[in-house]
């Protein structure tokens, strides 16, 4: 494979009040063009001369910041590269070109549960869970019965997650990644969880985060932008569009296919 | 990845974490549970008794032959078991490497851990078959984990290199797969190496220059009897000697250098 030049992302400690800044961050992705994987296509492509995949642009010349305890939401169609942005700012995927620093320890909610497995037993995953998140178990000790009174499921805490149904996996989930602790929290499409009387605990939560924590959020509700973002970023095409007032982003979103 | 951070508390809870989830899944929903960490080496190892030293009367030469056979497919199991698991857990685990940010590395050394628990379970079955057989404990015996450590590292080694080119060409999995059965006949596990040393001195030392064997062979000279052949009592040049062990530090830190290379696109090519 040719060398890839890759770009910064570091994570620092200061008083600056930005606590996010991107620039000129790019991310393109080698996608196999046809079946390009196992070793026999691979040899073929490379006899023939054929590059086996093609270079798909995902996001270019990026640039915006986040201000200490900024609510920032990020809106976009499918496809559009809001979630390999957001991959990117957590560190999983690593930025091609450009450059993005971080200031303070950031969370990232890509996906509820990760890691869940659905042959261990509640209380297994909760652990499990946890430790992706970055928890000891001493701490995850410390907030166990919370976690299970936020998420109202106490009574099945022994039961294997496969007998949860998908409302009460994601209940569970949930009531792990809010009680993580960071300075910043990214979180991709993770609100609409559970029942009505479970989303507006969920909503309570995030109001409480609203003025005391950096958050980006992900999302497509257009009404989650204008409730809780203090500033919206539309993305389309991999490059930001339209960086401004909330309310503004949401119309210009709702533009996109009239 | 700089060295204090490789193994912070973070990545040590992480890896503990993972590795107890992957022991209690592997025998999740199986009557006997954790038995099979025991039961599966030992039928394997009935087998292979009844086949080489009963009909074929191998290894009659040998002082408690059949202990002897038993550490052999012990150390074979743990290779491979290692290996294998090693080389599939970035695939295995693959959720998470699309989810979240972590030292990749972690997930090659959990799997690889419960390779490691379940080899320690079946040392101890050794030592009480051992012991029953007759064997007297020595000090030697105290010399059986630099072994391990070493047989360990090459799986760690192999894991590692294979694993990150699996990533992207899952064909490594079947390959390995093949070699491992291959390679299992050019190590003098069922047979003993003085049958190869009747027909060629050679090929006896080439066998013996195989870092497997010479662990293997290792382990039985310190547990179970000194008559074992071994690379240090039959091959008589220095160089030769350490060669196996050259070849397995040289094999981890060509792994480590690669693994920590690709391992930066593992989220995105998975």
């Amino acid at each position: 494979m040719k060398h890839r030049k890759l770009g910064i992302r570091k994570e620092i400690l200061t008083d600056s009040d930005i606590a996010i800044s991107v620039s000129n961050l790019s991310k393109s992705f080698q996608l196999p063009t046809e079946k390009a994987f196992g070793l026999k296509q691979a040899l073929f492509n490379r006899l023939r001369g054929v590059k086996g995949f093609k270079e798909q642009k995902v996001l270019s010349n990026i640039s915006f910041t986040v201000k200490k305890g900024e609510f920032l939401g990020i809106v976009g169609r499918n496809g559009s590269g809001k979630s390999t942005l957001l991959k990117t700012l957590a560190g999983i995927y690593y930025p091609e070109n450009g450059e993005i620093i971080i200031d303070g320890n950031l969370i990232p909610f890509i996906e509820l549960g990760v890691g869940f497995n659905p042959e261990l037993t509640g209380r297994e995953n909760v652990y499990l869970n946890g430790a992706l998140l970055g928890f000891s178990r001493k701490e995850m000790d410390a907030m166990y019965n919370e976690i299970w009174e936020f998420a109202e499921l106490k009574e099945f805490q022994d039961q294997k997650l496969k007998n949860y149904s998908s409302g009460m996996q994601v209940r569970l989930a949930f009531s792990i990644a809010i009680r993580a602790q960071g300075d910043i929290l990214l979180l991709d499409e993770v609100l609409a969880v559970g029942d009505a009387a479970f989303q507006k605990k969920c909503e309570d939560y995030f109001e409480s985060l609203h003025g005391n924590q950096t958050v980006i959020l992900v999302t497509h509700s257009m009404e989650n932008i204008t409730k809780f973002c203090d500033r919206a970023i539309l993305i389309e095409n991999g490059k930001i569009i339209l960086n401004g007032d909330p309310k503004k982003v949401a119309k210009a979103y709702k533009n996109l296919w009239s | 990845m700089n060295i204090p951070r490789v193994l912070n508390k973070k990545n040590r809870v992480l890896l503990s974490e993972l590795t107890k989830t992957d022991f209690k899944l592997r025998y999740q929903g199986s009557v006997l549970g954790y038995l099979w960490a025991l039961l599966r080496p030992l039928m394997m190892f009935a087998i292979l008794y009844v086949v080489f030293a009963k009909l074929l009367r191998f290894g009659s030469d040998i002082p408690h032959y059949p202990v002897y056979l038993l550490a052999g497919t012990t150390m074979w199991s743990f290779f491979t078991e290692c290996t294998s698991q090693g080389i599939q857990a970035m695939v295995t685990r693959g959720d998470l490497i699309r989810k979240i940010s972590f030292p990749k590395y972690i997930v090659v050394v959990s799997a690889t851990l419960t390779a490691v628990i379940n080899m320690l379970i079946n040392l101890v079955v050794v030592i009480i078959f051992a012991l029953i057989n007759g064997v007297e404990p020595s000090w030697s015996w105290l010399l059986v984990p630099l072994s391990l450590i070493e047989l360990y590292t090459l799986s760690l080694g192999i894991a590692f290199l294979l694993g990150a080119i699996n990533v992207k060409y899952r064909d490594i999995t079947s390959i390995w797969d093949v070699l491992t059965q291959a390679l299992f006949y050019a190590v003098p596990i069922i047979y003993p190496i003085s049958m190869v040393i009747e027909s060629s001195m050679l090929a006896a030392k080439v066998i013996l220059l195989n870092p497997i064997a010479q662990a293997i062979q290792d382990i039985r000279y310190n547990l179970i009897t000194p008559e074992t052949v071994t690379t240090w009592n039959f091959i008589n040049n220095t160089f030769l000697q350490i060669l196996p062990i050259i070849f397995i530090i040289l094999i981890l830190l060509f792994a480590a250098f690669y693994f920590r290379k690709k391992s930066k696109f593992f989220a995105e090519e998975i």
